[in-house]
């Protein structure tokens, strides 16, 4: 069932795929026989095929992952988004921090660890990679420090 | 063959330079470091470590230098894990757990160890030979391939990954072809007419590489790991005094060379990589066995054949990615994609005109393999501690490294929320048994393909005989149909044998 709603969720993207080859995708000028159109319209077609022969015949059931599994994988997503919101806005050092912390605690380290290992990962990670290997990382609240 | 030697030389004089010879070494122990991380494998650790060599700033030789001794670091140290922890890194080291693990449980773990990386190193060391041999061989031959024919060995490329990888290959082929698509996205090159843009200025330019390979290969692993997660802790098998003896090495003889040969062939097939090599190499060597029940209960020739093939593998994958400029494996895949990073455009012309880059590589390889040596037989232990490493620290550096990796490379803090949802998708392919490798290659094959398509009509003023017009062209859709139809065919017969 799993494979089928996905594979129905990629007909659907493949069908619009097409669709646009089809209409919107147009060459002022034609300067091969191709344009820029025919190469997605094949494309397209060939993979409405598969998922369509993929909707007729899964073979995936179920995705395997209970209801608490994909509660926490859902947690560790938001965590994603809410780091890569933070990483300029707190500076790479504070996003750091908090997102290993929380991340390693989340994951089963003891509390005080989880903090220290953050702050570690953040203070260390910075000036390893600023200083040592001259790359570009967001400095934020903590431009003071540069 | 005096341009082999000449170009090897040259070659040495590129891998032998002081700096170069530093990031083989680094590579080679960052690399084994990753691979003994359990449920890390090469395509991750390359993957994730990709944008930082990037934007390191280093000339293309050097990166590709760096990013090789990783993808052979992670091969080596794959079987640490798979040995001590039962826990294979990716699916070329499944086969080593096998037979390595219980040799472990026996007391035998050291001993274990170290012929592994024996066998590593010779199936690892006689792929380089024959690269060196057949590569520029076949680099001169590819100069004559015409666009056409460039179609043709897409297309072949595309019939083995369907046949070969994955379980499925209706998914494989989708997967693939869900790389090409998305690699359509942007301004096409010929007309400059925007094609899936839909207004966004970020993606006129098409969606970033980098991008797509930390999201996939990254973020999709660390949602795989958090999933994976077991409550209690992991417990590896303690390391001991025993070692490798000469008459081990002398009972595996025939076993390492063949299973070298067969992960050299099966490396140079374009998109399967080391998994298709090992599980091949242990069936075969299972089958000439004469007493083959102690495969998998701790035979040392079930353990030597999967290593010593999966390293040979690497090699091989990297013919065509230096000779035709299509990948071999997923990983070789990102090694491409890098060099595209670097405005180097991998072909048959690579040995002429780039020759620091290809033969620099090939003699970092032979270098390569000799330190890895070196490293993992005294060193070892080291990294068996590795694996006690909890992963509740791991995890979370995964998602700092890819973002720091983004981050200075492409410097947009939108990227950072695309990768996370490249990931989501990635673990949700995973789940429902896409191999992802196919995804990158199609990703990174998508305009080589269009572009010789679209040369090869514009030649013929759109008569699609052309495709068809030469003799390779012709082999090569031949070879193509054998190899979609001959499994099927085994397939079908297996199950007639069955039934009878």
């Amino acid at each position: 069932m799993a494979d089928r709603v996905f594979a129905g969720a990629i007909l659907v993207i493949a069908l619009l795929y097409t669709y646009i080859a089809f209409t919107v995708i147009e060459a002022p000028f034609q300067y091969d026989p191709l344009g820029p159109e025919s190469w997605p319209r094949i494309l397209g077609i060939f993979a409405m095929a598969c998922a369509l022969y993929l909707v007729i015949r899964p073979d995936v059931a179920q995705l395997g992952t209970s209801t608490k599994t994909l509660g926490r994988l859902a947690v560790v997503v938001v965590l994603l988004f809410a780091y890569g919101y933070l990483f300029e806005r707190l500076g790479f050092i504070l996003s750091t921090w908090l997102f290993c912390a929380t991340l390693a605690w989340m994951l089963g380290a003891a509390p005080l660890r989880a903090v220290l290992f953050g702050a570690a990962a953040g203070i260390v990670g910075f000036f390893v990679c600023t200083t040592l290997l001259e790359l570009n990382l967001p400095v934020g609240l903590t431009a003071f420090l540069t | 063959m005096d341009a082999v030697f000449s170009g090897l030389s040259a070659g040495f004089a590129v891998a032998l330079d002081p700096f170069n010879l530093f990031l083989v070494l680094i590579g080679c122990f960052a690399g084994t470091l990753i691979g003994a991380l359990p449920g890390i494998g090469p395509i991750n650790g390359v993957a994730i470590l990709l944008p930082i060599a990037y934007s390191l700033g280093f000339p293309p030789e050097s990166a590709l230098i760096l990013l090789a001794g990783i993808y052979y670091g992670a091969e080596y140290g794959g079987r640490i894990s798979s040995i001590l922890l039962n826990v294979p890194g990716d699916a070329s080291a499944v086969m080593t757990t096998l037979d390595g693990n219980p040799m472990a449980k026996r007391g035998e773990a050291g001993r274990a160890l170290s012929l592994s990386a024996v066998a590593s190193f010779v199936g690892g060391t006689f792929s380089v030979i024959l690269v060196t041999l057949f590569g520029p061989m076949l680099a001169a031959y590819a100069v004559t391939f015409s666009p056409s024919d460039y179609v043709a060995l897409m297309v072949f490329a595309f019939a083995t990954l369907a046949s070969l990888v994955g379980s499925n290959a209706v998914k494989t082929l989708l997967a693939a072809l869900l790389g090409l698509m998305l690699a359509s996205i942007g301004i096409d090159a010929n007309t400059g007419v925007a094609r899936y843009t839909f207004g966004i200025p970020d993606i006129l330019a098409g969606i970033d590489f980098l991008v797509v390979v930390i999201g996939l290969f990254g973020m999709a692993e660390l949602i795989h790991l958090v999933e994976q997660q077991v409550t209690g802790k992991l417990k590896p098998l303690a390391l001991d005094k025993s070692f490798v003896s000469m008459k081990d090495l002398a009972l595996t003889r025939w076993t390492i060379l063949r299973s070298a040969v067969i992960g050299f062939f099966i490396g140079i097939l374009p998109g399967t990589g080391a998994s298709v090599a090992s599980a091949v190499a242990y069936g075969t060597e299972k089958r000439l066995a004469k007493d083959s029940d102690n495969f998998g209960k701790g035979d040392i020739r079930g353990l030597a054949a999967p290593e010593s093939a999966n390293n040979a593998a690497a090699g091989g994958a990297m013919v065509p990615m230096l000779t035709l400029g299509i990948p071999g494996s997923g990983t070789t895949a990102i090694l491409l994609g890098a060099l595209l990073l670097f405005n180097v455009t991998p072909g048959p012309l690579m040995f002429e005109q780039r020759p620091e880059i290809a033969w620099g590589l090939i003699a970092s390889m032979y270098i390569g393999n000799v330190a890895l040596l070196v490293i993992n037989l005294p060193l070892v232990g080291l990294f068996a501690r590795l694996l006690t490493v909890p992963q509740q620290y791991l995890t979370p550096m995964i998602a700092v490294l890819a973002f720091i990796g983004v981050y200075s490379v492409v410097s947009n803090p939108h990227d950072l929320y695309m990768i996370t949802l490249l990931g989501v998708v990635g673990w949700v392919l995973r789940k429902l048994d896409f191999s992802l490798a196919p995804v990158i290659l199609g990703f990174v094959l998508g305009s080589l393909f269009e572009n010789n398509l679209r040369r090869a009509l514009s030649i013929s003023g759109g008569d699609w005989s052309i495709l068809l017009d030469s003799g390779n062209a012709i082999v090569l859709y031949v070879l193509a149909a054998v190899v979609v139809v001959v499994p099927i065919w085994l397939g079908r017969r297996k199950k007639k044998v069955a039934e009878a």
